[in-house]
């Protein structure tokens, strides 16, 4: 049983691989079959071709960092916030100890 | 006076065994292990405390109704959840949740070392039958070299419910210990050289690809082994959830507030089921070696398989062997450790993401290879 069991576990590992080595061809074949109707043969090469995720990473950190630094248009409002106390009983001039008559004489 | 008696009688004090003392030592053990050197925190400190709870020394069916194994207790009904093979599919759901499986889509080749890593499972069903254990209780000692816990568990309710508590006892403690188990072996079957293989960065992998992975993956490994469906089915169900983009609440409970409160459960109740009377046994010591043995061959198949490939393989497309340990499930863990071995044969070289790879499909492989093992023996 036991070299069955690990010959089906090796097999179930080995087509699940075998499927997706195939699945990005057939996803980039079709891709690669537009540009070929589009008749750009640049483009087409490089369908076939798997970015490394490095080079995806920085390409989305640097488009990531453009949009983000772009500042050619104000949003015309205006950021200074009025600082100014509110009305409470506690900084209220009318019942300020002062006001205590029996202080006052 | 009589009620006096009668409540020191019920008292801890007086039912107190060496066995009882032997445990609440492991489980403080484990709770030290787990704060002061953070193995696994999230599992030892549950585990640790619920071998506090069930090693407590109390009149056993006294009409009480307290331990694990007492009918109608609290703990009984919680630990229904482990014997019925309910939690470890739960688990499985937040762990699909959280898992990114690119690193194995976009190098696929790699998801072999999760196969080789199964070594560990069948030499030991081997070993445990030449000792003795009849084949269902072999078969689920053996799923300890699977270095998933939640797989353990599942298997052994299934086929040797009794051995349950010992399995995964074994199978979280050496899944704790993959730092100290692992590195001496990597470090015998591999070269300065090998260890110093530095592997192409993996493609980016598109969302399409992410989401036709979890359905493909269980339509080919559900229709090869049935067996594993409940583990794989809700591990990619959990991965579909996170990787649709169209779930996002769904993932977020999965992976987060479910996963943690079935693990809080599950780490107690089988901490709990470790009661010194029924856990101090002979097959619990031979279950603990035969696991530690079971990790070693895993461990050693994963990095000579590795080994294996590199002979095919052209030069800039070679594998570094130190990520075939990682095969072995114990995920993140054992990535983790092949990252560090890495880096001490040559600082610059990061294997962390390529060691994802065979972790993921270890998971995957040892599900499989429990589903392959419950068809025969069932």
């Amino acid at each position: 049983m036991a070299v069955t069991g690990y010959s089906v576990v090796f097999l179930s590992l080995f087509l699940l691989a075998l499927l997706f080595s195939v699945i990005p061809k057939v996803l980039s074949w079709n891709i690669r079959r537009t540009f070929d109707d589009e008749g750009d043969e640049a483009k087409k090469a490089l369908a076939g071709n798997m970015i490394p995720g490095e080079v995806s990473a920085a390409i989305s950190v640097a488009i990531s960092l453009y949009l983000n630094e772009l500042h050619d248009q104000d949003t015309a409002i205006l950021t200074i916030k009025k600082v100014g106390k509110s009305y409470t009983p506690w900084n209220s001039k009318i019942y300020n100890v002062i006001n205590f008559k029996g202080f006052q004489r | 006076m009589d009620g006096l008696v009668q409540f020191l009688d019920y008292s801890g004090f007086s039912n107190i065994t060496p066995g009882h003392l032997l445990m609440i030592l492991v489980g403080m053990l484990f709770i030290y292990l787990a704060i002061r050197f953070e193995y696994q925190p999230i599992l030892l400190v549950p585990i640790g405390f619920g071998i506090l709870i069930g090693n407590t020394p109390f009149i056993e069916h006294g009409g009480m109704a307290l331990g694990i194994y007492e009918d109608g207790s609290v703990m009984n009904y919680l630990y229904q959840g482990v014997l019925k093979g309910v939690f470890p599919p739960l688990i499985f759901l937040g762990i699909g949740a959280m898992t990114d499986f690119s690193p194995l889509i976009s190098n696929p080749k790699l998801i072999l070392l999760g196969a080789a890593a199964q070594l560990g499972i069948f030499m030991t069903y081997i070993g445990a039958i030449s000792l003795g254990f009849t084949n269902p209780e072999a078969a689920s000692i053996g799923i300890i070299g699977g270095a998933d816990g939640p797989t353990a568990i599942y298997l052994s309710s299934r086929l040797a419910p009794h051995l349950v508590g010992s399995i995964a006892i074994a199978a979280y403690t050496y899944m704790a210990l993959v730092p100290l188990i692992q590195p001496p072996i990597m470090r015998l079957l591999t070269t300065q050289k090998e260890r110093r293989i530095k592997m192409k960065p993996p493609r980016s992998v598109t969302r399409m690809e992410k989401v036709m992975f979890p359905v493909f993956a269980l339509l080919l490994t559900g229709f090869i082994s049935p067996g594993s469906l409940p583990l794989l089915g809700m591990l990619f169900l959990g991965n579909l959830l996170k990787e649709s983009m169209v779930t996002k609440r769904l993932a977020d409970t999965a992976r987060n507030a479910m996963i943690d409160i079935v693990t809080i459960i599950l780490g107690v109740t089988i901490g709990a089921s470790t009661q010194a009377t029924t856990f101090l046994t002979r097959s619990s010591v031979l279950i603990f070696i035969l696991g530690a043995t079971a990790f070693m061959f895993s461990t050693a198949g994963g990095i000579l398989f590795a080994r294996f490939m590199n002979l095919f393989l052209r030069e800039g497309n070679k594998i570094n062997p130190l990520i075939g340990a990682a095969g072995v499930a114990a995920v993140p863990e054992s990535a983790r450790v092949a990252q560090i071995e890495g880096l001490k044969a040559d600082p610059t070289n990061h294997l962390i993401m390529h060691a994802m790879a065979p972790n993921v499909a270890g998971v995957i492989g040892s599900a499989v290879a429990a589903g392959i093992m419950m068809s025969f023996l069932l």
